[in-house]
């Protein structure tokens, strides 16, 4: 069968799976008792293992399914939770991610069994001295089971699939019962031709015709399932009907676009082998046997049916399931640029009419309609490209748990804000950076434990990290309660470096010593750990968030703590800029980085350094004269006064000088394509009402 | 356009034939996205000089190259004929070359094909963007490499 086009689906359902297990986990950790907690990893660990079973990968499937086991005991309270089965769990999480990068890359998981993992989780199993005997078996069982699967595979090439239906007391005495009654049980495969595109449709006729002959037992997958097309195109029914067997498979393959039928009469000996397995895990899970049997059957469907139902019947177990829709980007991309040129021929037709007498105002009402409507329906589409940070953030509880095992060093992440939204391609691209300021902070941040205790914090180091809204900006920000940055210690650093002179260092402000962090190579920690101090550092951190048009900067108090702060633009397509014109060519700034406008008479101007600066309410600002910048010819003779745009860098300001002001608007980011991309300054391209083009300036390279 | 992109029998390639000065040059159909009327071009400043700016096609940016400089030829002297050949490419991606003239559209089959060999005797960064001649009639057509010429090399 071609899963192939599941691929993407099933690693981005997975990814989610493991994350959740990863968060869940840890707060099994905190919590044993939780029996939420439990139920919510059994399901993800349940639905992770049928989806790389539907993969046809078997090695996944089975260190899922041994995990699947351990949560069903935890469940069931035969084992209690300890510390060393977490991180076994952790470990079969990271196997289960290395399985996952290995077919993100090759489509196929590799050669590795992880058997020692699989063997601890055995040992877990084998470990409760209660269900020992039966465990063993048990687990033996599943092994074997799963071997057999692979061989039979290649073998009978797996057509009657509906042999791997698990068969339960209830269905055996079902089984009986029709047995007496002369009736028929049949186990069947269906499978839908692979261009049909209903297949939920054809699948429910097929049931109907089933149910004319007689009635269903079961089904894999779930009726429900099946109805939500759930399922690739084949699915097994279990049928007990009074007619032959032919009768049955006819009854199926005059529904149309149904491929085949397969399947045979069952037998005793099929119940045998099925529910050997079965019930003694039956038997394990619930020693007060009357009760096991409901209770597994309920088990099963719940889990079948996914976390989606979960919510009903656990009312305590929190995720909501949102209602949604995978989108592919790019369909959202050209969704995007629609959008966007709409909002040009907008803009042309206000700057059409601006000129002329505005005596026809409903024109003009028509526009302003058009206008609302417009930048509308920007917003709503921006706002389906917003994610949550809380995909990327909610890895780092766990990435914490670990550091602080292998850092010897106690301490706890809180975080906040995880549902503040951005851009999917900003949420993509963020997590390596904050993950470094993560490590960063419990790495050089935080003192040892012992040094703590000295200086009288607590003995847990706390490390926060803070998400919220700006303005036109999103800030997360990674704050810890460490020691601070050693300004001395940097400065020495750079000086023993030769990062900076002796005489540079003196005229340093503070700030600017800190701000060599960012320089690459730079690791002031003595002792390089595994952790972090590798040289891939800092300054890494600040090119991937510039690339995301991002700024970030540090603010340190040594002894308190040190806050990293990363500024993020909450949208990148649109944004809101002045036109100005240099020379003969409009160009825009954007305005988030625009401070004020001047109006400055050249002889102002000061030099220092050989450079040229103003001097404005009391601060000494350089300027730049874009014209040389561009290489345009100034259309203003040296004497006139000049238009100055301030425009700010984090703590810097710079002053630009342009012709003229043309006005505020709402501009379209386009891509300048590879050609002109090595023109550092200019960030993009856009598209003026007139059908122009006009380049996009970056204040923050300039300055 | 439509009628320009028809199937292409086996062994037949459709070139659009274009002038740069007196010599005619073959572009192979299947790059061309696109031929429009010479447009305002806005200039990007640092660049290459034969990188001429970058135009507006129907609300996507596209980089325009003038062919003239990059062969080592004079400034392209813009005319009524002047026109701007949009090439969609794999590595490259959307540019814009700026041509003196568009003729005509031939179709050439493989026996008339002829490749170059590098060490003609024509000088040396002229030949570099030839990948092979084409006879049409009594007329050549050279053939252009559209990788060697949209290749940025600095």
């Amino acid at each position: 069968m071609d899963v192939s086009q599941y691929l993407e689906i099933f690693l981005d359902e997975t990814k989610e799976h493991l994350q959740n297990l990863n968060t869940q986990i840890l707060e099994l950790e905190q919590d044993s008792e939780n029996m939420d907690t439990v139920n919510e990893i059994f399901r993800a660990a349940h639905s992770l293992k049928g989806m790389a079973g539907t993969m046809g990968y078997k090695r996944m499937q089975n260190l899922t399914h041994d995990m699947e086991n351990v949560f069903s005991e935890v469940r069931n309270g035969n084992i209690k939770v300890q510390p060393n089965m977490i991180d076994i769990l952790f470990q079969c999480l990271d196997a289960l991610e290395g399985y996952l990068a290995n077919i993100q890359e090759s489509s196929d998981e590799g050669t590795d069994d992880n058997e020692p993992l699989i063997k601890a989780l055995n040992d877990i199993l084998n470990g409760n001295a209660g269900a020992a005997a039966p465990k063993k078996e048990d687990a033996g069982e599943v092994k074997s089971e799963a071997k057999e699967e692979k061989k039979e595979a290649p073998a009978s090439d797996s057509k009657e699939k509906w042999m791997s239906i698990k068969l339960g007391e209830t269905e055996k005495g079902l089984f009986e019962k029709a047995k007496e009654e002369g009736q028929h049980f049949y186990g069947i495969t269906v499978y839908v031709q692979e261009s049909c595109i209903l297949k939920a449709a054809r699948a429910f006729l097929v049931f109907k015709a089933l149910e004319e002959k007689g009635e269903i037992v079961l089904s894999n997958p779930s009726t429900q399932d099946i109805e939500d097309e759930k399922f690739e195109f084949d699915f097994s029914v279990i049928v007990v009907t009074p007619e032959s067997f032919d009768d049955v498979v006819a009854a199926i393959k005059s529904v149309s676009e149904i491929e085949d039928a397969f399947g045979r009469e069952l037998t005793e000996a099929d119940f045998g082998k099925a529910t050997d397995g079965d019930s003694e895990e039956e038997a394990a899970e619930e020693p007060a046997k009357e009760e096991a049997k409901p209770a597994a059957a309920e088990e099963k469907k719940e889990t079948k049916e996914l976390p989606a139902k979960a919510g009903d019947k656990k009312p305590a177990a929190k995720p909501v399931v949102n209602r949604t829709v995978r989108v592919d980007i790019e369909k959202l991309d050209v969704l995007m640029n629609l959008v966007s040129e709409l909002i040009i021929a907008k803009n042309s037709l206000v700057s059409s009419t601006s000129g002329e007498d505005t005596h026809n105002s409903n024109f003009n009402e028509q526009i302003e309609y058009l206008e609302s409507v417009t930048t509308n329906l920007h917003e709503s589409v921006m706002k389906v490209r917003m994610v949550p940070i809380e995909s990327v953030v909610s890895k780092f509880p766990r990435m914490i748990r670990d550091m602080q095992k292998s850092l010897g060093k106690k301490m706890e992440l809180h975080m906040t804000g995880e549902e503040t939204e951005l851009d999917r391609t900003v949420v993509d691209e963020i997590g390596d950076p904050l993950m470094h300021l993560l490590r960063n902070a419990a790495d050089h941040g935080l003192e040892e434990t012992a040094v703590r205790l000295e200086r009288g914090k607590p003995e847990v180091g706390n490390i926060y990290l803070d998400a919220y809204q700006d303005g036109n900006n999103v800030v997360i920000e990674v704050r810890d309660d460490g020691n601070g940055i050693d300004v001395s210690k940097v400065r020495d650093k750079a000086i023993s470096r030769g990062t900076i002179t002796a005489e540079q260092a003196e005229n340093m402000s503070d700030k600017e010593i800190v701000d060599l962090l960012f320089l690459p190579s730079f690791s002031t920690k003595e002792q390089v750990s595994e952790i972090s101090g590798r040289g891939v550092g800092l300054d890494v951190v600040k090119s991937k968030i510039e690339a995301l048009s991002g700024e970030v900067e540090v603010k340190t108090k040594l002894g308190e703590g040190s806050t990293w702060i990363v500024r993020l633009p909450l949208t990148l397509a649109i944004i809101q800029a002045l036109m100005v014109i240099v020379g003969d060519e409009k160009y825009a700034i954007s305005l988030g980085s625009i401070q004020t406008i001047e109006d400055i008479s050249p002889s102002d101007i000061k030099l220092v350094q050989n450079k040229e600066v103003i001097q404005l309410r009391g601060t000494v600002i350089p300027i730049i004269r874009l014209s040389d910048v561009v290489d345009a010819t100034s259309s203003k003779s040296p004497e006139d006064n000049m238009v100055v745009v301030i425009v700010k860098k984090g703590d810097r300001l710079a002053g630009l000088v342009v012709d003229e002001l043309i006005g505020q608007q709402e501009i379209v980011i386009k891509s300048l394509g590879k050609f002109v991309s090595k023109c550092k300054f200019i960030s993009g391209a856009t598209i003026l009402g007139d059908g122009e083009v006009a380049l996009i300036l970056d204040a923050n390279a300039l300055i | 356009m439509d009628e320009l992109r028809v199937a292409t029998e086996l062994d037949t390639t459709q070139y659009i034939v274009i002038k740069i000065g007196d010599e005619s040059y073959g572009i192979n159909i299947a790059f061309v996205d696109n031929i429009v009327r010479m447009q305002h071009i806005t200039r990007v400043p640092k660049v290459a000089s034969h990188i001429k700016g970058v135009i507006n096609l129907r609300g996507i940016v596209v980089p325009v190259m003038s062919l003239r400089l990059k062969m080592g030829l004079e400034e392209d002297v813009i005319t009524k004929a002047t026109r701007i050949i949009i090439l969609k490419l794999e590595t490259q991606g959307t540019v814009g070359i700026i041509v003196d003239e568009v003729r005509e559209v031939i179709t050439l089959d493989s026996e008339h094909i002829e490749k170059v060999a590098q060490d003609s005797t024509k000088s040396p960064e002229h030949v570099n963007f030839v990948s092979a001649v084409g006879k049409t009639g009594d007329e050549l057509v050279s053939l252009l490499d559209l990788n060697t010429i949209t290749l940025e090399n600095e």
